[in-house]
Formats: structure tokens, C-alpha cells, sequence
């Protein structure tokens, strides 16, 4: 592919969730285009600038909306008419879905009853420690800050260990210490079988939590795997490397012989280099630099961050 | 059984605030209110006529619908609004549980303050009279109007965000206006069927005070109103579940 991906990365190996050509559209906006994914255990970020359709299609993977078009299946059912496969998803809504009156602990362990689960108020205890909000358990959820309300959403979605998680923006609103401990909890379910789909529009996040993306941008998929694989297979769009050396000037003004280089820039004695191929890039430059008598200390692609690659992405459509 | 309990109870606490329940509270007392201040001096027959009058006048054509449409509306209409619902709907409980369950919270909430008012105005009456045949044909009157109304209002609720100022053009121009003054349109006005079960069991003086606005072409029957209530609810249970199952929750 150019920027376009493959649709196989797309598609999960044990997949627990499936998403086959599904479309939505409110009247005449498309909120999501023709979309063939699925999720497997493991976590999945599922990443688009706001607006894109991202909190469309986790409604519809968990059958809070019906598809204008395809079809979804969570562990081979649709969600709509098999309301036992609610034991096994847990939601974790991007809209402030609390009941202010409750306390935290009445919250979770209602999230409990209402799934069947023996035991709640013990469960949803485990649940708050789980999201290290037990000493706030005895207070109303709408005193809670933001970042406290966010904890109890998970801790409701955790009680019943669902086998597939579904969290839309799961962080917004924590701090830093908070975000790492969350980060840090959907690592181990995952680590632990769980298939665990997280939205989020802040990049960083995701890349903290998980290589696979699947990136929505205007309704579509715009691109799905591993970051650097997908990185790798917009070959359309050049590279950027950064380049260390011990006479970075000597290296930069050779290296604009090389075919595949496009453009050198020199910064603070690394050497910024444009190249449409970075495989040839990284066999040639050796022999280079051997041949000038120059060591090279460092060689590093410097837009394979999500960041980077989902700007390509946005910048593309 | 007992995730269906959770959510009436849920209900139950998600529309009766502090507010609500001293505002809805004084609407449905006003009636043993007015009585109360109204039948000082009065005569048996002058009883029977005022406790007729703010029966029919505010009691059954005001205070029962204005209470049923708001706690109906708000047992689904909040949730989705506020986007809560989401946490109630994907849980493993048939939608038409969650709907039946949701209607008897708004009913028992709704009936918890209308009942209050009419044991009020039943015993006022009772004491004054010396006649305590009036306290249980307002209970099962009211009972029977509240029900009708929340099997109404329930789904109305849910699918608009307008079902208040619906409900209350229903109540004020539908069943005052139009069907008091067409009589066979009385059988479509939730308070009339269950005034018609009042009448049916009350003293018979309370008959003979009745204008003819207030029951139009229906006649006094616990039965027929209490088959009418059961069919509503029904009706309404399946409608609200095939919405929950059929259309978009949010």
C-alpha cells in the first residue's frame, strides 16, 4: 500500500469482537464508513481526532446503537439479541454516566446486581481497590472530581470480569499518577486474556498502553496493526531519520549522493535526513561512512511515534 | 426477578428527589387542603358536593396526571438523557424486564405521593361525613388513573425530550378540552376510566353530583377500568421493550 493499509492487520487473530462492514449514519451525516475490523485478547487503542467516529463504532460493538449496515458480533452474537453476552462486556462510557445520589460503592456494586454477580458490595470493595478509590467509596459519586468518576466507570465495568472491555476515553480527566495506575490495570487484564478496546484521542495515551491501533479518521478506517508497520507501509510519504555521528558536516554533505536521500539538515551536530526508503538508507549509509572514515554513534527513525504517524494519516484524508 | 427489583428500586430513588417530592407532595395534598378549609360549616349534602368537585376538578383531572407524567417520563427520559441508560441496558436482562421494571418504579413512585393524596381527601371525607365508603374507591380510582397515565407516559419519555409539554397538552387540551366535551371520547382519558372505578365503588351520593363532562359516554365499572389498566400496561411494557431492543440507546 502507499497509505492505504492492507485489511489484514485489521483483523484479529483469536478475535473476540467482529466487525463486519459496518456503517452508521444519523440522517445524512456518515458517522462510520464501511468499517471491517475485529479485537482479540490483548489491548487494541482505537484512535481518531474528535468527531471521527470512534465512540459511534464502540456503540455499536456494544449494541447501545444499531448498524445502518453490517454487522457486529461480540464472542458470535449480536449484542441486541443476546442479552447474556452482557455478562461478558464491560462499558466504560466517555459521558459522565454516573447516579449522582449513589455512593461510590453503592454505584459499583449496583453495576453488580444488575449483572447477577454473588456477593457485589465485596466484589465492588475489590473493584474500588482495583481503581485505588476505596477510601472515597462512602462518598456520593456526584462529589466526586472528574478523574474519581472516571475510576468508578471502571471499577463498575471491572465487578463482573468481563472478558471484553470497552473503555471510550477511559483517562480523560485523571492526573498523571492516576493515568499511569489505569494504564497499569488494563495492561495486566490484557496480559490476562481480556480483550480490552480503548479510545482515546490523545496519542501518547495509546501508545503507553499498546503497539495495535486501529486509527478512524471521517468515519473510516484509515489505517490498522503494529504503529511501525503501519509507519513503514506509507511509503508515499518520506522519512525522516536522525543520524549521529563524530563529523556529522563531512557525513551530511556525502550522504546527498546517496539515490534514496532527499534532503540533509544539520542540528545541533545530528544530521536530520528525508529519505523515500529507509531499508536502502540503512544498508547504504555503512558503507558510507566507512569509506569517509567516520563512525556513526546513532540511527534513528524519527517519525515513528503514533504521533507522527497518525498526523500522516489525518493530513491524508 | 431480583435485577428487575434493583431497577425499580433504582428508579424509584432516580425520580423522587427532595424537590420533586415536596412539590408533587403539596399537588396531590392541595385537594384535603381545600376541602379541609372549604367543608368547615357544611351540610352531608354540601360534603358530598365539594369532595365531588375537587375530585373531578383537581384531584383526578390534575394532580394524578401532572404527578404520573412527570415520574413516567423521567423513569427512561432521564437516564437517556443524562446518558446513565447505558448502565442499566447492557447488563444480561431481557429489555422487557428492564421496561416492566421501570414501569412499576414509576408506578409505585407516582402512585406512593397520588395515593397519599387521595387517602387524605378520602379520610377527610370519611371524617366529615361519618362515612369512611369513600377512603378505598379513592385509593382503586387512583390507583387505576396513575397506572394508565405511566403505561402512557413511559415510552413517551423516552423517545422525546419534549414528553412533558406532550403529556400535558394531552391532560389540558386532549382530555379536558376535547374529550370533556365529546363524550365518546371520554374511554381515551386515563382519568376518567379511573374515576369511573371511584364511582363504582363510592357512596352512591358522590353519583349524583357528577356533571356529565367527567364520565362522558363511559359508565361506573371497576371491572372494565381495571381491565383497561392491566391491557395499558401491557401494551406498554411490550412497546417500551421493543423500543429498547429496536432502536438506537442514546
Amino acid at each position: 500500500m502507499s497509505t492505504a493499509v492492507a485489511s489484514d492487520p485489521a483483523l484479529a487473530a483469536n478475535p473476540t469482537v467482529e466487525v463486519e462492514g459496518v456503517s452508521k449514519w444519523f440522517k445524512q451525516k456518515v458517522a462510520v464508513s464501511e468499517v471491517t475490523c475485529s479485537f482479540g485478547p490483548g489491548i487494541t487503542g482505537l484512535l481518531g481526532p474528535n468527531g471521527a467516529g470512534k465512540t459511534t463504532l464502540l456503540r455499536m460493538l456494544t449494541g447501545l446503537l444499531l448498524p445502518s449496515g453490517g454487522r457486529v458480533r461480540v464472542l458470535g452474537r449480536a449484542p441486541r439479541d443476546a442479552v447474556d453476552v452482557y455478562r461478558s462486556i464491560g462499558l466504560v462510557p466517555e459521558e459522565n454516566a454516573v447516579y449522582p445520589r449513589y455512593t461510590g460503592l453503592e454505584f459499583v456494586a449496583l453495576a453488580g446486581k444488575l449483572t447477577g454477580i454473588a456477593d457485589p458490595e465485596r466484589k465492588a470493595r475489590d473493584a474500588l481497590e482495583e481503581v485505588d478509590l476505596l477510601d472515597a467509596a462512602g462518598r456520593p459519586v456526584g462529589g466526586y472530581s472528574k478523574g474519581m468518576r472516571q475510576r468508578a466507570k471502571v471499577a463498575a465495568a471491572l465487578i463482573h470480569d468481563p472478558e471484553i472491555l470497552v473503555l471510550d476515553e477511559p483517562l480523560n480527566g485523571t492526573d498523571p499518577i492516576q493515568r499511569a495506575h489505569l494504564i497499569a490495570l488494563f495492561q495486566r487484564l490484557a496480559g490476562n486474556g481480556r480483550t480490552v478496546i480503548v479510545s482515546s484521542h490523545v496519542l501518547q495515551e495509546v501508545e503507553r498502553m499498546t503497539d495495535r491501533v486501529l486509527a478512524i479518521v471521517d468515519g473510516k478506517l484509515a489505517a490498522a496493526g503494529d504503529i511501525t508497520a503501519i509507519r513503514r507501509a506509507m511509503t508515499d510519504i518520506p522519512y525522516r531519520v536522525v543520524v549521529s555521528a563524530d563529523e556529522p558536516r563531512s557525513l551530511a554533505r556525502a550522504m546527498l549522493d546517496i539515490e534514496v536521500v532527499n534532503g540533509v539538515t544539520l542540528e545541533d551536530r545530528r544530521i536530520q535526513v528525508e529519505t523515500s526508503d529507509l531499508a536502502a538508507l540503512g544498508s547504504e549509509l555503512p558503507g558510507l561512512a566507512k569509506a569517509l572514515g567516520i563512525r556513526i554513534t546513532g540511527f534513528k527513525p524519527a517519525d515513528e511515534s503514533l504521533e507522527s504517524v497518525f498526523r500522516y494519516l489525518v493530513r491524508k484524508r | 426477578m431480583n435485577r428487575a427489583i434493583t431497577i425499580s428500586g433504582m428508579t424509584v430513588r432516580q425520580v423522587l428527589g427532595l424537590r420533586r417530592f415536596i412539590g408533587l407532595g403539596a399537588l396531590t395534598a392541595a385537594p384535603a387542603g381545600i376541602f379541609l378549609l372549604a367543608s368547615g360549616q357544611a351540610s352531608v349534602d354540601s360534603l358530598v358536593e365539594i369532595f365531588t368537585g375537587l375530585s373531578i376538578g383537581v384531584f383526578y383531572s390534575v394532580a394524578v396526571p401532572v404527578v404520573a407524567l412527570i415520574m413516567a417520563a423521567s423513569a427512561l427520559g432521564d437516564e437517556r438523557r443524562d446518558a446513565t441508560l447505558s448502565f442499566i441496558v447492557l447488563r444480561p436482562i431481557p429489555r422487557s424486564a428492564i421496561a416492566g421494571a421501570k414501569l412499576a418504579g414509576a408506578l409505585a413512585t407516582a402512585y406512593g405521593l397520588a395515593g397519599l393524596g387521595a387517602f387524605a381527601l378520602g379520610v377527610l371525607m370519611a371524617v366529615r361525613s361519618s362515612d369512611w365508603g369513600y377512603v378505598l374507591p379513592m385509593l382503586v380510582g387512583t390507583l387505576i388513573a396513575t397506572a394508565t397515565y405511566v403505561a402512557l407516559f413511559l415510552p413517551l419519555g423516552y423517545v422525546t425530550e419534549r414528553a412533558t409539554l406532550i403529556g400535558l397538552a394531552f391532560v389540558f387540551i386532549w382530555e379536558t378540552a376535547i374529550a370533556g366535551t365529546i363524550p365518546g371520547l371520554a374511554t381515551t382519558s386515563p382519568w376518567r376510566i379511573g374515576f369511573s372505578a371511584f364511582l363504582d365503588l363510592a357512596p352512591d351520593a358522590v353519583g349524583r353530583e357528577v356533571p356529565d363532562f367527567a364520565l362522558g359516554s363511559l359508565e361506573p365499572g371497576v371491572g372494565g377500568s381495571l381491565l383497561k389498566m392491566a391491557l395499558l400496561l401491557g401494551i406498554s411494557t411490550l412497546v417500551t421493550g421493543w423500543i429498547l431492543r429496536r432502536r438506537d440507546l442514546t
